[in-house]
């Protein structure tokens, strides 16, 4: 799968960008704030519908542009065309000319993983950001997994409305309580079943990387212990007090150990962020293991946080990317440009919100 | 360069019609122009016809159908069955149901469905009305024909609660395959309720 021809409109540094990219490796060069990254964002905007950046579509909007139009064609099992347009007052998006009714008919059309610093916030930050993780790995490879999580979380906030009230109206309580627990059990046992398929991956990515002695496990930390209508029952007294629902998927944690200690609190910054790049090479990995084709690769400027060892721990996912006919986008400013990864790259110069391509390298 | 006014009597035309459903303000604009511009009879039919449908219209107060008549056709008709009665969310649910010929009881608009995250609650539908019919007319079976996402199932199962104490049958519309169509059509939530709802065949 890659993608062979990406065009902006106003989007970010971009009043407008023509540019048709083949499979292998591509490497932006440029200076600070020329637009490297944006070219990433909008690549796995038009994968994912959002920006790894975490921001709403007002900030994507070139400065004084009324809206923004992402567009790309993929080259994977078909060629397919994918086009959106935001403005405030307007949202669009199609896919090969024909509007997008269904999210699930669109995602997986083009999959992407993404390498960047907010990666670390997998390992620091709070557990929303390993449940999402959860949730995109499991969407990215179970088509079946998005419309659960959207029905459970429509059931949640209807439930936690409900609980809200003045009043707790105890038979329209138990009337969403029925697809909370029900959608919700389902959700549980899909992340029940994924972790142990995906944490070896991970164990090994990070032994790669970190050529370390420590030991890393990911477990799976589900809020629902056995019976999820039952430990909700119980929990009903507590509820009665927080007023909003105490046990469930939302509450799950996925945990990171390093010789058995939580790595969000022993760990070294270096061992996080080794761990965070880990997880996305797993993810990596896990995906294009599911789909049988590599999933697109976007590295911003990651390479240049690591030493020269634990860089090559990462060599064997870009060289398979590039064997298996993928894709790898990678950012770098001059200075740190990997010489390792050897002479085969589409070198392109980004500037000032263009971008040329250079011949070939060297 | 001064910029060309909209006659105001035109501006509002399409201000009104950018409020009905589905006419964004292209539309709107589109329509209006065309009817400042159509033959004065036809303009002054439409608005004839516009106010008197609105005028002759309303919901039934039995059913909650829409009708002309008070109570509606439906509620009149005596060779349907008068122990049946199928709830449904829209008056417009009403007309589908019928069309599809199978269905010969009466029916009920809820005018909703229970939605926290839009402010509807048991009282903003028609709920207590119904509670009235079931005193009042020899109904022995409701069904509820209702929507089947987040909103559409607790409402079937509120109602299902809070109408068990009066020992009537409660059954919901089947969940399962569009008829006269291959797997391939359904999705995955309707391909597992349609398993859970699997019937013994003769």
């Amino acid at each position: 799968m890659h993608l062979t021809r990406l065009r902006l409109r106003s989007f970010r540094n971009y009043g407008r960008l023509e540019a048709e990219f083949g499979p292998g490796f591509h490497v932006l060069l440029g200076g600070n704030a020329q637009g490297k990254t944006n070219l990433l964002e909008a690549i796995y905007l038009l994968a994912t519908l959002r920006s790894f950046r975490g921001v709403g579509g007002a900030q994507m909007v070139r400065h004084g542009d009324k809206g923004y139009f992402v567009g790309g064609q993929v080259l994977g099992q078909g060629a397919h065309a994918m086009r959106m347009y935001w403005s405030p007052s307007e949202r669009r998006l199609s896919l090969d000319g024909q509007p997008v009714r269904k999210l699930t008919d669109y995602l997986g059309t083009l999959r992407a993983v993404v390498f960047c610093t907010e990666d670390l916030q997998l390992v620091k930050g709070p557990g929303t950001r390993r449940r999402r993780f959860l949730d995109l790995l499991l969407a990215q490879t179970d088509a079946g997994y998005l419309p659960l999580l959207q029905r459970y979380t429509r059931a949640l906030r209807s439930r936690n409305l409900v609980l809200k009230a003045r009043l707790v109206d105890e038979a329209l309580l138990e009337s969403f309580t029925r697809d909370v627990v029900g959608v919700g059990t389902q959700l549980t046992q899909l992340r029940r079943e994924l972790v142990p398929r995906f944490s070896p991956l991970v164990r090994l990515a990070y032994r790669r990387i970190a050529h370390g002695a420590e030991e890393l496990r990911v477990e799976y930390r589900p809020s629902v212990k056995q019976d999820f209508a039952v430990e909700l029952a119980q929990a009903r007294g507590r509820e009665r007090t927080y007023r909003t629902t105490l046990v469930g998927p939302h509450r799950d944690e996925l945990q990171l150990l390093l010789d058995d200690r939580p790595a969000v609190q022993y760990g070294s910054e270096g061992q996080k962020r080794t761990l965070a790049i880990a997880l996305k090479t797993a993810q990596a990995e896990y995906v294009g293991g599911r789909h049988g084709t590599p999933p697109v690769l976007l590295i911003d400027d990651v390479m240049g946080e690591l030493d020269a060892r634990r860089r090559q721990g990462l060599l064997p996912l870009l060289e398979r990317a590039h064997q298996a006919s993928g894709q790898v986008f990678m950012t770098c400013t001059e200075v740190n440009w990997p010489e390792e990864l050897g002479s085969r790259l589409q070198r392109w110069e980004v500037k000032a919100g263009t971008i040329e391509a250079d011949r070939l390298v060297r | 360069m001064p910029m060309p006014v909209l006659p105001a009597p035109l501006a509002d035309l399409m201000a009104a019609l950018g409020k009905l459903p589905g006419i964004g303000p292209r539309t709107a604009e589109r329509l209006a122009l065309h009817l400042v511009q159509a033959d004065p009879s036809f303009v002054r039919q439409l608005a004839t016809t516009l106010t008197n449908a609105r005028d002759r219209v309303q919901g039934c107060a039995t059913c909650g159908a829409l009708t002309e008549l008070q109570p509606c056709a439906l509620c009149q008709d005596d060779r349907r069955d008068a122990t049946l009665v199928c709830v449904v969310e829209r008056a417009v649910d009403v007309w589908l149901l019928d069309k599809a010929g199978t269905y010969r009881g009466r029916f009920h608009v809820l005018g909703g469905k229970l939605s926290p995250l839009n402010g509807i609650e048991p009282e903003d539908l028609r709920i207590a009305q119904l509670e009235q019919r079931l005193e009042r007319e020899p109904l022995r079976e409701v069904i509820l024909a209702l929507p089947t996402d987040v909103e559409g199932d607790a409402t079937s199962h509120y109602l299902a609660r809070r109408l068990a104490p009066r020992g009537l049958k409660i059954t919901r519309l089947a969940h399962g395959l569009p008829a006269g169509s291959g797997l391939e059509f359904a999705d995955d939530l309707t391909l597992s309720r349609a398993l859970e709802g699997r019937q013994p065949i003769a």
